[in-house]
């Protein structure tokens, strides 16, 4: 291995293990924030810090203030051509977007603070939701209107747009400064700083250890459960392959080439220079290290049950060594169907293969219910968190832990968790994958009739390709968070049947299906093959349509207006009525 | 079932000879969908998911219910004690005050009735006379001292009850804040006429007839030496 790989190789681990333990410590948050908010409470968000009014009014300008004179010594200087059209495009949106966003922000403040001048009482009858549809006309109206600029034209109009967005940014960021309220402003950042302080308040609490335990296996077995947790990450590709092209043509990669990333790759991703795989380790053995690892996860909670010297503790150690030994032989034989279907066991390849084809969850639906069950009980996470049943025996296999050694525990749940939710995205989800995103670009096309073709350079599929990748974990992490909030926890009894006689047989029966129908179409011949690729493309449609839709969902949730009735029948609610609510008040000894 | 009479039963309204009916409820079935558990599975995240959304966006967006005035709508109704506080009820009996008179007196005559009445003894008089000369002597006495320990006090109301003159109240809305000393409960005259209602006046709304003026009812000097 050369020096520069080498470099290359710990800046990325740098970038998966920050990944990992930000998410953690993220995740934390915000599992306590979605239990708050499905039971209806406000949540842990006592931890504030208050912000002296200049420094929240600073924070305020600063941005906006930074981007509009961006823009406008941006403008200042000459572009040409092509440039110049796609800037006045990008200068146009810009300016849309944040004319209609700040109007919707400035709309909400309106409606729950009051107006505060004749402009602004303008905006107590508006609905926000023909803000954002009028956004959206304009943001259109836009792109038609970019038809009328001449290429003579353009540089004159990328100059123009450019003082515009510039002018809109510095308005607005002016604006939003007169609106910070007087006086300190409490920072809490929803809940965040609470999660933190949790943080800072573990390291200092007493570690504990027992008298009569196994004091070196008492400190161990958080060291293990975290190791197991963050190691397995080494074979996760979180983005398409990079290349780099010879630039001095000697013939191995140096630091002078890392300058040259290649402009534009084929929609194959073939590369004429040097491949550097956005993955730690490229393992031939691939999936299988990812077990092997996860395994040896089982060692810390059973030495932590073990040294604990409690009988609780002892419980708890059985049941997570026993229930992680069970569902791992159902997670290794849900994925076999999997590894047929790709012909292969390696990361890097999966996820290719689910770019040119379909995604996971398409070809192996049944093994994706099958895997993710699986690895919510290794993760030991609600419904599968016997081995900490609070009911039955007080906190199970950390029950003698405090401190530090305690939020080990925690943190290295919490990677599983992330990991998990990596895994499921690398095999079932598209990976890096984006629907209709190839390595040369956007290419909308359902078999052989291509629809909208977009041509993108390299490393702007390459940047999207890794937010896709970390987007896409955050994500299904959400959404395993959500497992928590949603299901009661499984009877010991009921969680060893699910194992072995539910999950086993079907994914025994799952693989063998699947041997098949992989061999059946194998022989099937071309007529069939190409059926499978328009199949593959329309499911790839499906996503990209589901997600829109999904989105555009969201905003107009977001912007339904709400009605409430007042209840005055008590006294006390008279009073708060009189007093124009229950409002926050500066706190009091 | 053998069927019961409620005749003899003499809880039950005359002429209830019947059982009321029973409502039967079937035990859940053990159906394919629910042994699937992956349809009640997406059914119960649609639910949370539902409650989630809406309450993130209600929070984020500053329209969440108003905990006190629109408790009864669905959504987050909790207060965020102590920066929201929910008014105390109209009746609600909170720290004691003493009430004035026009002239910024307190209305009490030191009669000791409230801390006769007091079960916990939580109230300490000590009357004074007015100066010779001073219309009221004679008449009433004045609270040298008037102490009340609002650690020792029970709250019951029996003092304000107990005053003849309207002059002690507990209609102050407030509840004594937690000191880090027991001395700092011990609430004295000057702090007690500090104190206003829930109007923020410190008199009452019950006039107080001075000896010597022309409404007051009761017998004066001149009367008593006929």
């Amino acid at each position: 291995m050369s020096l520069v790989e080498l470099v290359l190789t710990v800046v990325k681990i740098l970038i998966v293990v920050m990944f990992f333990l930000n998410m953690a410590a993220l995740s934390t948050w915000a599992d306590r924030r979605q239990g708050a908010m499905v039971q209806d409470r406000v949540g842990p968000n006592r931890a504030v810090v208050p912000l002296p009014n200049m420094v929240a009014r600073g924070l305020v300008l600063l941005p906006p203030a930074l981007f509009g004179v961006l823009s406008i010594f941006t403008s200042l200087g000459e572009v040409t051509g092509r440039l110049a059209l796609e800037r006045t495009t990008v200068n146009v949106q810009l300016a849309i977007f944040v004319t209609w966003l700040s109007l919707l922000v400035l709309c909400a403040k309106v409606r729950s603070g009051g107006a505060i001048n004749r402009a602004e009482r303008v905006f107590e009858d508006v609905d926000p939701r023909s803000i954002f549809f009028a956004g959206l006309g304009v943001h259109a109206l836009g792109l038609v209107a970019m038809r009328l600029v001449t290429p003579q034209g353009a540089p004159m109009a990328a100059k123009i747009t450019g003082f515009v967005l510039g002018a809109i940014f510095l308005i607005v960021g002016f604006y939003a400064t007169s609106r910070v309220p007087e006086g300190p402003i409490p920072l809490r950042l929803a809940g965040t700083l609470h999660a933190l302080a949790d943080s800072i308040k573990m390291i200092w609490k007493e570690d504990f250890v027992p008298k009569n335990g196994d004091k070196v296996l008492h400190g161990l077995a958080p060291i293990l459960t975290v190791f197991s947790a963050v190691v397995v990450a080494a074979v996760l590709p979180f983005g398409n392959d990079i290349c780099f092209a010879d630039g001095n043509r000697n013939g191995t990669l140096d630091f002078s080439d890392l300058g040259n990333l290649v402009a534009t790759v084929p929609a194959t991703g073939q590369c004429a220079g040097f491949r550097v795989p956005l993955q730690i380790a490229d393992l031939n053995v691939g999936i299988l290290y990812v077990f092997a690892m996860t395994g040896t996860g089982i060692i810390g909670a059973a030495i932590a049950g073990w040294a604990s010297d409690n009988k609780f503790a002892l419980l708890g150690g059985l049941r997570a060594a026993s229930q992680m030994v069970s569902y791992e032989v159902a997670m290794g034989l849900s994925l076999v169907g999997l590894f047929l279907v790709y012909s292969t066991v390696r990361m890097g390849e999966m996820s290719a293969w689910q770019g040119q084809h379909a995604w996971g969850i398409f070809v192996q639906p049944v093994g994706f219910f099958l895997f993710l069950a699986a690895v919510c009980a290794e993760t030991k996470r609600v419904p599968f968190d016997q081995p900490e049943g609070e009911s039955e025996i007080v906190a199970g296999y950390f029950l003698e832990y405090s401190g530090f050694k305690w939020g080990m525990f925690m943190t290295g749940e919490y990677i599983e968790l992330v990991f998990s939710s990596a895994l499921l995205v690398a095999l079932f989800f598209g990976g890096y994958n984006l629907p209709f995103l190839h390595p040369d670009g956007l290419t909308v096309a359902f078999g052989d009739t291509v629809l909208f073709q977009y041509k993108m350079t390299h490393l702007a599929v390459s940047v999207i390709s890794v937010i896709a990748f970390f987007g896409k974990t955050i994500l299904v992490t959400w959404v395993q968070v959500f497992f928590r909030w949603t299901l009661p926890r499984f009877r010991y009894d009921q969680l060893m049947k699910l194992g072995w006689t539910k999950l086993l047989p079907l994914a025994i029966a799952n693989m063998m299906v699947t041997a098949v129908i992989v061999v059946a179409l194998r022989n099937a011949g071309p007529a069939a093959e190409s059926w499978l690729k328009l199949l593959g493309d329309i499911s790839q449609g499906l996503v990209a349509v589901l997600t829109l839709a999904g989105a555009v969902a969201l905003v107009v949730g977001l912007l339904e207006p709400v009605e409430r009735r007042k209840f005055l029948v008590t006294s006390s609610a008279r009073f708060a009525a009189a007093l124009g609510g229950v409002k926050p008040t500066t706190q009091e000894a | 079932m053998a069927k019961r009479t409620f005749g003899t039963n003499p809880w039950t309204k005359p002429g209830a000879t019947s059982a009321p009916p029973t409502k039967v409820i079937a035990r859940p079935r053990r159906t394919a969908e629910v042994q699937a558990y992956l349809p009640e599975f997406f059914r119960g995240m649609a639910v949370t998911m539902k409650h989630f959304f809406k309450n993130t966006k209600e929070m984020v967006l500053g329209q969440k219910p108003d905990p006190v005035i629109e408790s009864l709508n669905d959504g987050v109704t909790t207060i965020s004690y102590p920066e929201e506080r929910r008014p105390y009820a109209e009746r609600f009996r909170g720290l004691h005050r003493l009430t004035l008179r026009d002239d910024g007196s307190p209305r009490c005559v030191a009669c000791l009735c409230c801390s006769t009445a007091c079960p916990a003894q939580c109230i300490h008089i000590e009357a004074g006379e007015y100066e010779e000369g001073d219309p009221r002597r004679g008449y009433e006495r004045y609270p040298k001292t008037f102490v009340i320990d609002e650690l020792r006090c029970v709250f019951c109301g029996f003092c304000v009850e107990a005053c003849p003159c309207d002059a002690i109240r507990m209609d102050t809305g407030m509840h004594a804040t937690p000191y880090d000393s027991r001395e700092q409960f011990i609430y004295r005259k000057d702090l007690l006429t500090e104190f206003t209602g829930r109007d923020g006046s410190r008199k009452t709304a019950n006039p107080r007839h001075e000896p010597g003026d022309p409404t007051h009812p009761g017998l004066t000097r001149e009367q008593g030496e006929h």
